[in-house]
């Protein structure tokens, strides 16, 4: 295992000197073993895919050295990123080494002659170096064509393709900015996001791409496609920031409203009355203990409607649904709405 | 029918040949004088093309992409033998010819033409650089091959810069970008079929056609199959034809040679809109089934393969697919590879239908409106379905309802006799239960099951001809019965059973193949008959087109009796060898 972890910190400096204008000084055996290299962590990719142990471990390294990397220079290296980026290294390696001029021409040539051996070569084009680079080369083609005579750009931002794309990338901004940390942090800027101010006309803010959205508005929409996707985020979102923040959250946004009224409705059956102490209380230690669930249900009661109105409504329904009891100790949910009292 | 006339199909069926001519192709001239003509006629083409911009060049592009890349594929054979400087004397302009090429979208877009592109160009590069010249020819083909590769003008620049902060490489990228890409048009089709005019973002008539023609080099793309299938089943509002039909052409070439894969319902659509690519596909399977043995096995592999029985089961391709069978038949005098074909088919197809979830069933008559439903009825029950000992019940049912139609002078108000000949050879089970029913009970032979034989094997004929066929038939089977009953018999006392007098020398069995078929079914399950079976089927076939009638005849009851689970060990052992035996002698 450690082996293998050394391998691939060697095989990523390798990936990243091939683009600099160090390739001068290698000679043709020197790209014969880096794309055996190559060769051999794709082989990698494919062997251990299913095992989730030295995947994960092999993903954290990568993640760990990636943000390194990144930390270090204004434009991070894109090199291998995640344990999916394994697959494809071979691919990676033969464009940046094709593309560096400063290959020597001798190398060059014995390089080509390596990634294109001609019609001979046994294998499916799925499987050889050749047949996988014609066909990325097709599908930039297919892009073109599309693109110039077919598809049309979406006004609806969280559907255009391209957008789309960029946000499901691997390294995806905001999925990297939970990876790197600090977390909660993310988590403030993230509901301080969804609560910005409405759109208004407003001077062009000086983003770079076309990823960032023009107007607060329609960034809201993507933002919370993106955040009601990602299940572990956002049941973070739910549970780690104040109660008066995610109500706000919630009342500007019904679909969110919709999935913290679930989770807290899956919170309140994890706890169970504990008779000698009268009080309610949580099997496991992670379990949301009744103060802090009793303190996020009034803070949406505190809302204004139509979400006021909606909790008290679902709060109705699983009292009803667990046998409409007025005694205090057989369901929670009477015993909240008991503490929440009858207020407007 | 005009395709299968074209392709002299039915002359071919009849001459039982081996070694069908592929689809017609046209051939490119295969020596060098002829390259260096088609290369002025495709320089030319590729610099009218540039990057197929207009919708004028864009449609020649795409008619012409398959003849273009076996054109690529003739250079580099032609390339790869002369190094760099031969190449350029031999082919001096080939620098613009590639690099025009390297501009069309849609020919980089095309199967394999990008790979073989870049094959070009790698026999462009000197290995040894003697001068200033050669290093330029080199860092310009180096710059071409990398174009094609990667650093394509197509690429969105801004956007590449962004991804490649998010670390997102290009190879990562434009597989992500191509299936989103897919999704949303698919996506906007859905909605144009669904909500017609309804929608905001409706796609107009001209976009979608815009969309299919730029879509013929890419549907044997993986990624394209959804976008192809919501084309060929989601059609907006509009009452003629909205696709380009250059698009069903590729689709349905593709699709025959197995490129791309589509589920029956977008099958069953391209077919329907389009229906040379339904003549396609029967021509398809008719070619398979020429080239080829007859063997029952076979034949069910090609039409489950075909997906033809699923398409059926919409009974307007169910009806064109039978009319051209029917055409088949006439054409061919009743060829034994059509007869098998379209029981095979009748049988899949049936199965197809009863697994159809379909809340609109059609009646049965949708399928086979020549004949009276009563019939059809009769003629679905699979024998195995019966208890064995009632088939004789199902048998005099049928030929009653059989000889009502035949022998009725008005005809009713269903087809005469050929229509209803036909109904029931599609469902040859019968006749052949028939023919093995007579000889295996040692009764008399019922009436009805004789006119039922002699009407499958000439549907033609008279009445009073097929009077006289049932008297042969009678005689011959009373002799064979006969036969059954004395201790032991030879292979003359058969030809003897047969008709042929005894006093004559030996010659060949001469008797039509009723005869023959009632004589190998008593070999099949005469006790004692296994010894001198060998002997008989020599006498009987003298002529190759015999030989070829016994062995269908024990591939097919094989067949039959694996679906029928018929347990006969001894016979099954006897046709098996048989089979065999004569197989090697072809």
């Amino acid at each position: 295992m450690e082996s293998l972890l050394q391998q691939l910190a060697r095989f990523s400096e390798v990936l990243a000197v091939s683009r600099t204008p160090h390739v001068s000084t290698w000679d043709p055996a020197t790209v014969r073993r880096a794309l055996q290299w190559a060769r051999y962590l794709r082989h990698v990719h494919r062997r251990f895919g299913r095992h989730a142990r030295i995947r994960t471990a092999l993903e954290r390294r990568l993640q760990s050295q990636w943000r390194q990397d990144s930390g270090s220079g204004p434009a991070p290296d894109p090199g291998l990123t995640n344990f999916q980026a394994l697959g494809r290294c071979d691919l990676v390696l033969a464009l940046r080494l094709l593309q560096n001029r400063a290959l020597r021409e001798a190398v060059w040539h014995a390089l080509l002659q390596q990634v294109f051996p001609g019609p001979g070569v046994p294998g499916a084009d799925e499987e050889t170096l050749q047949g996988r680079l014609a066909h990325l080369a097709r599908r930039r083609a297919a892009v073109h064509v599309l693109r110039l005579h077919g598809y049309q750009e979406s006004p609806v931002v969280q559907e255009d393709a391209l957008l789309k794309t960029q946000a499901e990338g691997p390294g995806g901004l905001l999925s990297g900015l939970w990876e790197r940390g600090p977390q909660d942090n993310f988590l403030k800027v993230l509901a301080a996001a969804l609560l910005l101010p409405p759109p208004s006309p407003r001077p062009q803010e000086e983003e770079t791409g076309p990823g960032t959205p023009n107007t607060p508005g329609e960034g809201h929409h993507e933002l919370l496609r993106w955040l009601l996707g990602k299940a572990d985020i956002l049941a973070a979102f739910c549970r780690r920031l104040p109660a008066g923040v995610v109500a706000a959250v919630a009342g500007r946004h019904p679909e969110l409203s919709r999935v913290y009224l679930g989770l807290l409705a899956d919170w309140g059956r994890h706890l169970h009355y504990d008779l000698q102490r009268g009080v309610w209380v949580g099997a496991e230690s992670q379990a949301v203990p009744w103060e802090e669930l009793y303190g996020r249900f009034q803070s949406l009661c505190q809302a204004p409607p139509p979400l006021k109105d909606e909790v008290r409504t679902a709060l109705e329904s699983w009292k009803a649904q667990d046998g409409d009891f007025e005694v205090p100790g057989l369901s929670i949910w009477t015993d909240l709405l008991l503490a929440l009292g009858t207020g407007t | 029918m005009d395709l299968l006339r074209a392709h002299c199909l039915p002359q071919r069926l009849a001459g039982h040949c081996g070694g069908a001519s592929p689809f017609p192709f046209p051939e490119m001239a295969q020596d060098s004088v002829g390259l260096s003509s088609d290369y002025q006629f495709w320089m030319q083409k590729v610099s009218t093309w540039d990057q197929a911009s207009t919708v004028e060049t864009q449609q020649d592009t795409c008619l012409h992409l398959p003849r273009f890349q076996e054109f690529l594929r003739q250079m580099y054979e032609a390339l790869k033998e002369m190094d760099s400087n031969t190449v350029i004397e031999r082919f001096p302009t080939i620098g613009q010819l590639l690099a025009k090429t390297c501009r069309n979208p849609f020919i980089l877009a095309y199967d394999e033409s990008q790979k073989i592109l870049i094959w070009c160009l790698c026999c462009l590069i000197n290995k040894e650089p003697q001068n200033s010249g050669d290093s330029k020819l080199n860092s310009w083909t180096r710059g071409l091959l990398c174009h094609v590769l990667s650093a394509f003008r197509f690429d969105i620049r801004e956007v590449g810069l962004f991804t490649q902060g998010l670390g997102y490489a290009p190879a990562d990228y434009y597989p992500g970008l191509l299936k989103n890409m897919v999704l949303s048009l698919v996506s906007e089709l859905r909605e144009n079929h669904l909500n017609g005019f309804n929608t905001q973002r409706r796609m107009t008539p001209e976009r979608v056609r815009a969309l299919s023609r730029v879509c013929v080099p890419l549907i044997t793309l993986p990624d394209f199959e959804p976008l192809v299938e919501a084309l060929l089943t989601c059609h907006g509002c509009e009452p003629q034809e909205v696709l380009w039909p250059e698009f069903f052409d590729a689709v349905s070439e593709a699709f025959l040679l197995k490129k791309i894969s589509l589920p029956t319902s977008a099958v069953v659509c391209l077919w329907l809109r389009h229906l040379p690519s339904l003549e396609k596909a029967m021509l398809h399977l008719f070619e398979k089934l020429i080239s080829s043995e007859r063997n029952f096995l076979r034949i069910e592999r090609f039409v489950r393969d075909s997906s033809l029985p699923e398409a059926a089961c919409h009974p307007a391709i169910f009806r064109i697919v039978d009319e051209t069978f029917r055409y088949a038949l006439l054409e061919t005098d009743g060829a034994p590879e059509i007869l098998a074909t379209i029981q095979v088919f009748t049988r899949c197809f049936l199965e197809a239908l009863e697994k159809e979830n379909k809340q609109l069933k059609f009646a049965l008559r949708t399928y086979f409106p020549y004949a009276s439903p009563s019939l059809v009825t009769a003629l679905l029950q699979h024998p195995k379905d019966i208890p064995q000992g009632l088939w004789h019940q199902s048998l005099q049912h049928i030929s009653e309802m059989l000889r009502e139609i035949v022998e009725d002078q008005t005809h009713g108000s269903y087809g005469g006799p050929s229509d209803c000949w036909f109904a029931f050879i599609h469902f040859g089970g019968w006749a052949d239960v028939a023919a093995e029913q007579l000889l295996r009970s040692e009764a008399d032979p019922p009436e009805a099951v004789l006119w039922l034989l002699a009407f499958s094997y000439s549907p033609r004929d008279g009445s009073q001809q097929r009077a006289q066929t049932m008297e042969e038939v009678k005689a011959v089977l009373g002799r064979l019965l006969k036969l059954l009953r004395s201790p032991g018999f030879s292979a003359r006392d058969v030809q003897a059973a047969a008709g042929q007098s005894r006093e004559e020398a030996p010659r060949p069995l001469e008797c039509g193949p009723l005869i023959r078929r009632l004589l190998l079914n008593f070999l099949l399950w005469a006790p004692g008959a296994h010894a001198i079976a060998q002997e008989v089927i020599t006498l009987m076939a003298p002529t190759r087109e015999i030989t070829h009638e016994i062995t269908g005849f024990l591939d097919q009851t094989l067949y039959r009796w694996d679906h029928l689970c018929t347990t006969a060990p001894a016979s099954r052992k006897l046709a098996s060898e048989l089979l065999t035996e004569l197989r090697g002698q072809v």
